[in-house]
């Protein structure tokens, strides 16, 4: 083993440098400069928690900002993974369908998210878009909106582009569930269990932890959105739609404020920390690890 | 039971509808009417097209260079990925198969990178690019993929790894070949499948990525892809003909490749998402 020493340290160096140079050095900076005031043209001064004290007492589209973001995750973390966990119920009895509707409902998660946006920016536009089209014939003119620059429907809108979109769900609970022997299933039948219960009372219990997983990568998602938020909204109207990713591209890259873009990164991944926890705590992960 | 049975397959039938509807329907959509005239688009309510005017897409490489951009995209992704694939596959063969002090610590420090959002690190990279005269390059672009990629691909070698027996390894040792022959001659050929998952996501990804493409890239000579469509949104909003158009022509390259190496994405999703 110790002859091995030098490939060891060869062998982890390029990682560990690619590592250091692109997140260490940026976590570094980040909660370094988090205590900082400085933007664009002026030296760096220390400020102690004035950017936060900021943030949270005189922001108001920050704090908005904050709330949009906690409701989409709690969205995502339930709706959306009811949809996907569902569907994979509904598949896995292998129907003639099953391949194709799990084939057809991954390709919006594995396009780019940039193009998502402006597809849905497209088909929701009030002059031409699908969206108005079908409202109108089936509704009637009066019932079209400007779905994303109309305040009231924005935060829905938005919604839409991610919340049914669940492939990756149904696509991790359909890999586990694969892995239940049969005899499980031909037990609960002889027992007497409608698939219904075998669902409820067999499967779902053993599909708890990727069921945890599904919910983190679902949950954590909505601390990433900027890619469909700026191609649809850009955060408007006003600030209804505007979350955490999108409002710290504003402060860094448009206003070069970046002190106090920083301090919203350092809270951005407190957020994200929080919300890991505690999907692992209410889906009881901690044990199996 | 026999009440229940129409009504659940009804809804069990509508649910799936709708599932196939969201998921195909605006891509049919969008697809009909990059075929169509601005005035078509104005105007017409049904999705099909007329006939198949390929003016949009002529416009839409006149007004932003997609050439380029495809240029970059390709360029950006392949390397991005086999460096990637290179590096991470020796940090994994190495953390599986040896023994050493600062292991946990290497294993955790590479899994923090799975909980940071990617807008975080926004700010700082613009600052380290900037700093090393990285920014507005493809090398910066590439370095920083190849790093956002590490969870994923650390954790599919990783894992593929751990199922190869060790006996094979050991006859090569005792015939003699060493450390790095070893891994080049045993390890290598039979992780292929997690070269070709681990490669396949890394690929998508970088080939799908917006806000560091975004932010750390400034000329247009050195943009990609999905950068072309904000492009698109924010300076030429009037032609929607084109922006459909430069919508479809992002997005095949990723379906096909999603509908060739499907086996590869899922598994490889899988084991990517189970161990983090």
């Amino acid at each position: 083993m110790t002859k091995n020493r030098k490939w060891i340290i060869l062998f982890l160096t390029p990682g560990i440098i690619l590592f250091i140079f692109v997140f260490l050095i940026s976590i570094v900076l980040l909660v370094g400069t988090s205590f900082t005031n400085w933007s664009i043209g002026s030296s760096i001064s220390f400020s102690g928690i004035k950017n936060y004290i900021y943030l949270f007492t005189k922001d108001k589209d920050f704090i908005t900002s904050i709330f949009n973001t906690i409701k989409w995750i709690a969205l995502q973390s339930t709706i959306h993974i009811l949809i996907g966990v569902g569907l994979a119920l509904i598949l896995a009895k292998s129907k003639w369908y099953t391949s194709l509707v799990r084939t057809v409902f991954f390709i919006p998660n594995i396009i780019s998210s940039a193009a998502l946006g402006l597809l849905f920016l497209c088909i929701m536009n009030p002059q031409f878009g699908m969206v108005n089209n079908i409202i109108t014939k089936i509704m009637g003119e009066q019932f079209v909106h400007n779905w994303f620059m109309n305040p009231d429907t924005a935060f829905f809108s938005v919604t839409m582009t991610w919340l049914p979109y669940a492939g990756l769900v149904t696509i991790l609970v359909m890999a586990e569930m694969a892995s239940i022997s049969k005899e499980i299933y031909e037990a609960a039948s002889i027992d007497g269990a409608s698939s219904f219960q075998q669902d409820i009372y067999i499967v779902l219990p053993m599909m708890r932890n990727i069921i945890g997983t599904a919910t983190i990568l679902a949950a954590t998602s909505m601390l990433q959105k900027l890619d469909i938020i700026i191609m649809t909204t850009g955060g408007g109207p006003g600030a209804r739609t505007m979350n955490m990713p999108m409002y710290l591209y504003n402060t860094a890259l448009v206003d070069n404020n970046y002190g106090l873009a920083n301090a919203q990164g350092v809270i951005l991944i407190i957020l994200g920390l929080i919300t890991l926890i505690s999907v692992r705590k209410i889906y009881r992960m901690d044990k199996e690890h | 039971m026999k009440v229940i049975t129409p009504i659940k397959k009804t809804l069990t039938f509508i649910f799936i509808s709708f599932i196939v509807i969201i998921s195909v329907i605006p891509f049919i959509w969008v697809f009909a009417s990059s075929f169509r005239g601005n005035a078509e688009i104005m105007s017409s309510v049904s999705g099909f097209p007329s006939g198949l005017h390929f003016d949009n897409y002529v416009a839409a490489f006149k007004i932003a260079p997609l050439m380029i951009f495809y240029k970059n995209s390709v360029v950006v992704s392949i390397i991005a990925t086999v460096i990637n694939l290179i590096i991470f596959s020796m940090a994994a063969y190495v953390i599986v198969r040896c023994k050493f002090k600062l292991k946990k610590t290497i294993i955790i420090a590479f899994s923090l990178a799975l909980v940071i959002p990617g807008a975080a690190l926004l700010q700082p990279l613009y600052n380290t690019l900037s700093a090393t005269h990285l920014y507005d390059t493809l090398a910066g672009l590439i370095i920083v993929y190849a790093a956002l990629g590490m969870p994923t691909t650390f954790y599919i070698m990783m894992s593929y790894i751990q199922t190869i027996p060790y006996t094979l390894e050991e006859a090569a040792y005792i015939d003699g070949a060493g450390f790095f022959r070893t891994f080049m001659q045993i390890i290598l050929p039979l992780t292929r499948p997690a070269f070709a998952t681990a490669g396949v996501l890394q690929f998508l990804f970088c080939w799908n990525e917006f806000q560091f493409g975004l932010t750390l890239t400034g000329d247009k000579m050195n943009r990609t892809v999905p950068i072309a469509l904000y492009y698109f949104k924010s300076s030429f909003a009037s032609d929607y003909g084109a922006m459909f158009a430069a919508t479809v022509l992002v997005t095949i390259p990723s379906i096909i490749i999603y509908m060739l190496m499907q086996k590869q994405i899922i598994s490889g999703l899988v084991s990517g998402s189970v161990k983090g």
